[in-house]
């Protein structure tokens, strides 16, 4: 083991002085090249941030109902009281534990949107969050609706950031047809770490677009070509995103070190037009009190610190961050302190370029589908707001259907 | 771009796919039924099995030799914990400090169930056995830790897959629903009559038997009622059966009544055709190609029908059939991590698991006992994104350097012939599964290009040199399709 170790260190040493140079070299190249690189803040250069709130997040007590008295009669147990709701008006009001949400609110950043939903809902956490992500409540999309907007609209070819996944796993909402999102959770991790992965590289980069295989794969194409951009996009990204420095001081969570690196990634001027993170798991059948408050918490928190860090940079009004969940819960707990799956539920439109406020409609706790808040706005109305508003794109074709825009927008 | 699942281009004759299959055997077709029903083979498995026929390969594998030889699992913590009584008497800072060393103590034993599982799988004599165990553990979900999931619950529902592994599936769905570790994962041990819950009912029939669209609200609604009351003692961590929250009213349950329990709820479950189908769906996605045309999910449906949900007949048809050896199933799958992780210690030979493998799982996507959701991982194109790929082409790059790497009794008889060594490498690693392009690109290689020392293969340099060719033919694209 010494022994191969020695070899392999200073091998690498060898080596890596060498790889650095010819990805300097790269890089440079492709800047001198002219990739197209944003200018001036402008509609061109504006950025959408999607949060998924996975797991299903309890809507009822995350914008809180605290002037029905319904609401507390259907949740003996689970009721944020009263006192402790930080209060929009007399009827809702933020989770305590969103304070930096509410500091936002206040300031008119924040743009809640109650009751959203869509036609004959689907508790399935699967075939709903396909339904979020794609826009199709009734048929089956290979592509997400973000995907559909990076294939329209006509962004740089050569760009392998057109859009990017803060996470380990590509989201449906990013799959196109023509763009490959890369999805990246952290930059640690993301290069490769030996020389022999950049001999690797040097011999195989024929090999990858070389279609001589004697046998055919409905994968093989795809591995070559992630195999391409993974390779080039892990040299690239971290040189191309080197430069930015923050002062920010982002909660020490997951989703605080996510949206840290969506700050940097936005805040680089690399053609970015789609970010995408997750948090959760809201998935609050049992217990929910302590799982959804240190959730909220931690979203509230990071959310804070992701805006401060883009104002003092001036991207704060350049970067729109939308969450969604795939379903609210039930509207009376269950018998463990929990909540089942439920229907609509409120979704955030949050940033410098938000009219705030309270949209949509309060949940009517007395006409529900069975024991569901019923949904008063169309996802796919939010959907077609930040097509059309912030992305300056026609939604009809890629949301199949016309459907009205909600006047959050600045 | 894509994500997902995508399945092979042209056309399938559904009358014969499941037919035995009667072709050319050679070990190019061994290997590929030891990457499905194991996690890949040494060459020299290869070639034993090479020498079988496909029948008796197959029925090797259903049949297989006893396994209670093997490494036993290492000790681990118990539920319930018996220091949670030791909790009395502390302040809420004493409280807290205990709780953290004993999650920590958790996290450990749980790595150590992963380093036993992992070296079971490269180690084992009958590696169907451990594929079906690491199927079901995808299929029938359950997390460590979370919810009270202690490491010897999860020990406990892995060994009743694998004791399941070829089994019935209808008793084994039973013998989940009252598994300790399901119970609190899905929540079904807080399910009373008062207030039903409803995560497990769901579960039950969305992801492990029927498949959405098989069942409506009010079936997860009554199905939900008849399992409350299987709960956990909280004082063994075993199932029980609590009476008094058990709800034994009338339940009406895909169009059936009569006062059901959970066992009851099952049974009816595995008299719908939709549940033929939907295991005949999972199965074939899993061992043959992903999104199966719907003709052959109803031609193995009636298979496992025929057998009663028996899975050892039923596999043995399918690991026989045409459509398995068929160019369509050829490598038309993506290799999961942790089958590229073992499938990587076959393909070098080595005797155990390197150190660090499960940390290295991790930046790939795949924890064991750690799926991310309920539905299990997600499969098909969803292992290749960017930092996935990378990690896998890290852990190569790590694998290689193993100190056991050149004692593997193929690598170390390789010739010193730059020509001959390449061919050696890409037939015992890839089945000769490269463009003739990669050949010479690995001729280069042996014989000095890109490397720091120059110079054509010899006794000196050939230790670097085998291992970096053994890295380059794994790199190769066709190594991420199982």
């Amino acid at each position: 083991m010494t022994m191969t170790m020695k070899r392999g260190r200073f091998l690498l040493g060898a080596l890596s002085g060498l790889t650095v140079v010819a990805n300097m070299d790269h890089v440079l190249a492709r800047a001198l090249a002219g990739t197209p690189l944003p200018g001036l803040p402008g509609a061109s250069d504006r950025v959408v941030l999607l949060i998924n709130l996975q797991g299903g997040n309890d809507g009822l007590n995350c914008v809180v109902p605290h002037g029905n008295p319904q609401y507390y009669q259907l949740r003996p147990t689970l009721a944020v009281p009263q006192s402790d709701v930080l209060a929009i008006d007399a009827n809702v009001g933020f989770n305590p534990q969103m304070r930096a949400l509410k500091v936002m609110y206040d300031k008119g950043e924040v743009a809640v949107v109650q009751g959203v939903g869509y036609p004959n809902p689907d508790h399935s956490h699967f075939r709903s969050t396909e339904i979020w992500q794609t826009a199709a409540p009734e048929t089956y999309e290979h592509t997400g609706w973000l995907g559909r907007y990076l294939d329209e609209a006509g962004l740089p070819k050569n760009n392998l950031f057109n859009g990017v996944a803060v996470a380990q796993v590509l989201p449906e909402v990013l799959v196109s047809n023509q763009v490959d999102v890369p999805s990246i959770a952290s930059l640690n991790g993301y290069g490769l770490l030996s020389d022999r992965n950049a001999t690797a590289k040097r011999t195989y980069t024929e090999l990858v677009t070389d279609h001589g295989f004697p046998f055919q794969s409905p994968y093989l194409a795809h591995v070559a070509e992630i195999e391409d951009h993974a390779q080039r996009g892990s040299e690239e990204l971290p040189k191309l995103v080197a430069g930015y420095k923050t002062d920010a001081t982002y909660p020490a969570t997951p989703l605080g070190r996510s949206l840290a690196l969506a700050a940097q990634i936005a805040g680089s001027n690399i053609g970015t037009k789609v970010l995408y993170v997750q948090h959760g798991s809201f998935d609050t059948h049992v217990s929910q009190k302590a799982t959804q408050d240190r959730l909220l918490g931690e979203f509230s928190d990071a959310i804070g610190a992701f805006y401060d860090d883009l104002a003092a940079h001036g991207n704060d009004t350049r970067v729109l961050t939308l969450t969604f969940s795939e379903f609210g819960r039930r509207i009376a707990e269950n018998g463990s302190r929990g909540t089942d799956h439920g229907e609509a539920s409120p979704l955030f439109m949050i940033g410098g370029g938000v009219k705030g406020g309270l949209y949509g409609q309060m949940p009517d706790l007395s006409d529900t589908n069975m024991g569901n808040v019923r949904y008063s706005t169309d996802f796919r109305s939010v959907y077609a707001t930040v097509l059309e508003r912030w992305l300056g794109r026609p939604s009809q074709t890629i949301l199949a259907g016309n459907f009205s825009q909600l006047p959050v927008l600045a | 771009m894509a994500a997902g699942y995508v399945r092979p281009a042209g056309q399938l004759d559904f009358t014969t796919a499941l037919s035995p299959y009667a072709g050319p055997w050679n070990d190019r077709l061994a290997a590929h039924l030891m990457r499905r029903a194991g996690f890949g083979a040494t060459p020299d498995e290869v070639a034993r099995y090479g020498a079988m026929s496909p029948h008796d390969a197959a029925e090797a594998l259903i049949h297989f030799p006893d396994t209670s030889r093997l490494a036993p699992p290492p000790g681990v913590m118990a539920y319930p914990d018996p220091r949670r009584i030791a909790f009395k008497g502390m302040d809420d800072m004493q409280k807290r400090d205990a709780a953290r060393a004993r999650r920590k103590e958790a996290i450990g034993d749980i790595l150590a169930l992963q380093e036993w599982w992992l070296n079971r799988m490269l180690t084992t004599p009958a590696p169907l056995q451990e594929k079906m165990t690491f199927f079901l553990h995808g299929h029938f979900t359950t997390a460590a830790i979370q919810k009270g999931v202690w490491p010897n619950l999860v020990l406990a529902q892995n060994q009743l897959f694998r004791q399941n592994a070829l089994g019935n599936l209808h008793d084994l769905t039973i013998a989940v629903s009252k598994d300790p570790a399901m119970l609190l994962y899905l929540d079904n041990a807080e399910n009373n009559k008062s207030h039903p819950n409803e995560n497990y009912s769901r579960e039950l029939m969305e992801l492990f038997t029927l498949g959405l669209g098989s069942y409506t609200e009010e079936d997860v609604r009554q199905s939900a009622r008849a399992f409350t009351g299987w709960t956990i003692d909280r004082r063994t961590g075993e199932f029980t059966f609590n009476p008094r929250t058990h709800d034994d009213g009338t339940k009406t349950f895909l169009s059936r009544t009569g006062n059901f329990d959970g066992t009851d709820i099952v049974d009816i479950i595995y008299q719908q055709r939709a549940c033929e189908r939907f295991w005949a769906k999972s199965l074939l996605s899993a061992f043959v190609y992903n999104d199966p045309e719907p003709e052959l999910v109803d031609e193995f449906a009636n298979v496992i029908s025929r057998n009663h949900f028996e899975l050892a007949p039923s596999m043995s048809v399918l690991l026989r059939s045409n459509v398995f050896y068929s160019q369509r199933a050829y490598r038309a799958l993506v290799k999961s991590p942790v089958e590229f992780v073992v499938g990587a210690h076959k393909s070098l030979d080595l005797a155990t698991i390197v150190e660090g493998t499960p940390q290295a799982l991790r930046a790939m996507g795949q924890i064991l006992f750690y799926p991310p959701n309920v539905a299990g991982w997600p499969g098909g194109a969803n292992w290749l994104t960017s930092q996935m790929l990378i990690a896998r082409e890290n852990f190569i790059a790590r694998i290689v350097n193993a100190q056991t790497a050149t004692q593997s009794s193929w690598l170390a008889a390789v010739p010193l012939d730059a020509k001959r060594a390449s061919r050696e490498f890409i037939a015992a690693i890839l089945q000769n599964d490269a463009p003739s392009q990669a050949y010479v690109q690995l001729i280069a290689y042996l014989d000095g290009a890109g490397t720091s020392a120059l110079g054509a293969l010899s006794v000196e340099n050939y230790d670097e040199r085998a291992r970096g060719a053994a890295y380059l033919t794994m790199a190769m694209p066709a190594y991420q399709l199982g």
